[in-house]
């Protein structure tokens, strides 16, 4: 095997994202006794080459196209099918976002190789990739070996490792990787791109997020008001955006955003595993619940038993008052 | 299936890694009945269509009839031990599937299985079919020459696409309450046997009926409680006390 070990594949997500997986693929490259690689797709993010040598990275290639950076997977898949067999990496790890949901199945198709999603942690057994996942929307973890042809894939969900810096920064050096990306013509096409509404739940500090306990539609800007007077952002639970009581940019959990807030406070919440996987990484959580056994609690560094509906108002008027 | 009513109820089984059928029960993927849904949607708005809705996998009889009952035209079922398919192999007999039926307009399938949660089986079919893949749909419409303009639920906001067809679309849950049938439509669908085709008939190598991911373990993880309780008589109470605690740790 004369590619790296690991090569972590980058676009459009933010730093803090970047270092996690850089953090993972290190630990693996280093089990696998390779090198890790960071392959970064489109524009180079900021600071790229410090935040490389920071985390360990051999070296850190790059492949910008005209044609990469649109929504549609197209060519992403042409670039990374080319890379990986010009460069016969052992193991992909790619951060999961909704384009990577689709550009690395479909890759793991072209090239025929094992992919798992929602990765959390990956160990080498023998030979053997173990990649152990979140499944039935958190509840549970699942464990798979993957076998057969290199490079395996591996998408990892946000907060899967805490990024760590290496014991001893590496000097790496930027190599720019051509791809022939002239026979690809993106089959779709965007009409109208979303319009981003305010702060990202992504990178807010302070989340105040509301469940089915609000009652009614009418009861969303309680959530609204406090995160207003914390400067943060407010966030919803799926059942009530099913309900439409929130939009679903708003929506914290499996299939919303995983965020990261400092405080996250969660009123009128059970703290179903789906919605925990979009909040676990929270540095505090606040739980606000009727019910005293609520799973919500098992989650929360601070909890309240009472009535969201009373209790947000007050917490408003606690918080603008200095 | 509906996972909020499994939260602190699963139950792993003997094999250490399939749940007991106890603890989960045997119903479509919910995200797959929406798929069915959204096709349905089709020929509500009058569109001429068969709608065939294929299942591989042991034991899908009853999935296959509660399709039937929604309205599927046609139901198809492609026996195979649960055990030894990956998504590849997966993704494998359902387009060797479309192939040899004489192709599709248009395939829908749920975002991901509400129980693996992995969703990568439409994106390795759009490969092996050569198809555009569109994903995570709310809404979807046909256009004039064929293909479709699918209202997508980004994480940014909705996003409009287009795409020639035939093309692979996924249908996320924003999409709407899927149908539930009558219960005649049940007692009709209960006697509809579906269209069986058997895995050797569809050509396919050896090699793609090889998985390359096999689970081996499955375990509910464990929390560890550190949570402390905010006192206070009335809400004012416990709203100046959790204020108060958060100032003291900084976190405000």
């Amino acid at each position: 095997m004369s590619g790296p070990a690991v090569v972590a594949c980058t676009w459009g997500v933010a730093t803090s994202d970047i270092e996690e997986l850089l953090t993972l693929g290190r630990t693996v490259a280093g089990s696998l006794g390779g090198e890790l690689r960071w392959l970064v797709l489109g524009a180079l993010p900021e600071g790229a080459t410090d935040t490389a040598g920071r985390f360990g990275v051999g070296g850190v290639d790059h492949i910008e196209d005209a044609k990469l950076g649109t929504s549609g997977s197209d060519a992403y898949v042409a670039a990374l099918a080319q890379y990986c067999t010009d460069s016969t990496p052992q193991l992909l790890l790619f951060n999961q976002t909704f384009q990577v949901r689709d550009a690395a199945p479909r890759l793991a198709a072209r090239l025929g190789v094992g992919i798992v999603m929602n990765g959390i942690a990956i160990e080498q057994d023998g030979g053997t990739l173990r990649v152990t996942a979140s499944a039935f929307g958190g509840d549970t973890r699942t464990v798979y070996d993957l076998a057969g042809a290199t490079p395996q894939l591996v998408s990892v969900s946000a907060n899967a490792v805490a990024p760590e810096a290496a014991a001893t920064a590496t000097n790496p050096e930027v190599r720019k990787v051509a791809v022939d990306l002239g026979a690809v013509e993106e089959r779709v096409r965007v009409v109208t791109p979303p319009k981003r509404e305010g702060p990202r739940l992504e990178d807010a500090q302070t989340i105040v997020a509301g469940g089915r306990g609000l009652a009614d539609a009418a009861n969303f800007k309680l959530v609204e008001e406090l995160a207003a007077a914390l400067g943060g952002v407010a966030g919803a639970s799926r059942p009530i955006v099913d309900d439409g009581w929130a939009d679903p940019s708003q929506q914290v959990g499996l299939t919303g955003k995983i965020t990261r807030p400092g405080l996250y406070i969660a009123a009128g919440i059970s703290g179903a595993s789906q919605h925990m996987v979009g909040c676990s990484a929270a540095k505090t959580i606040v739980a606000i619940n009727t019910d005293p056994d609520a799973a919500i609690f098992k989650h929360a560094r601070y909890g309240l038993v009472g009535d969201c509906l009373e209790i947000l108002p007050e917490l408003t008027r606690a918080a603008k008052a200095r | 299936m509906n996972n909020y009513a499994l939260v602190g109820r699963l139950v792993i089984g003997d094999d250490g890694k399939t749940l007991t059928q106890t603890s989960i029960p045997r119903l479509m993927n919910a995200y797959d009945e929406q798929a069915i849904e959204a096709a349905l949607r089709f020929r509500d708005a009058g569109t001429e269509c068969t709608i065939a809705v294929v299942c591989a996998g042991a034991e899908s009889g009853d999935v296959l009839k509660h399709a039937a009952a929604m309205g599927a035209d046609e139901i198809v079922s492609i026996p195979i031990e649960a055990t030894t398919v990956d998504y590849h192999v997966m993704g494998d007999l359902l387009a060797a599937y479309v192939q040899s039926s004489g192709g599709a307009d248009l395939v829908l399938c749920g975002r991901q299985a509400s129980d693996d949660d992995q969703g990568v089986v439409p994106a390795i079919l759009a490969e092996r079919l050569d198809m555009p893949l569109v994903s995570i749909a709310r809404e979807v419409a046909l256009t004039d020459g064929g293909g479709v303009r699918v209202t997508r639920v980004t994480p940014d906001g909705d996003e409009i696409v287009e795409c020639a067809g035939p093309a692979i679309v996924t249908i996320s849950n924003e999409l709407g309450t899927p149908r539930y049938p009558t219960m005649a439509k049940r007692m009709q669908a209960r006697k509809k046997q579906p269209t069986v085709v058997e895995v050797a008939s569809l050509g396919l190598a050896d090699t793609a009926l090889q998985p390359r991911v096999t689970l081996t373990k499955q375990f509910v993880p464990t929390v560890q409680s550190s949570c402390q309780m905010i006192e206070g008589a009335s809400a004012a109470e416990l709203a100046d006390a959790l204020v108060a605690k958060l100032r003291e740790e900084n976190v405000l």
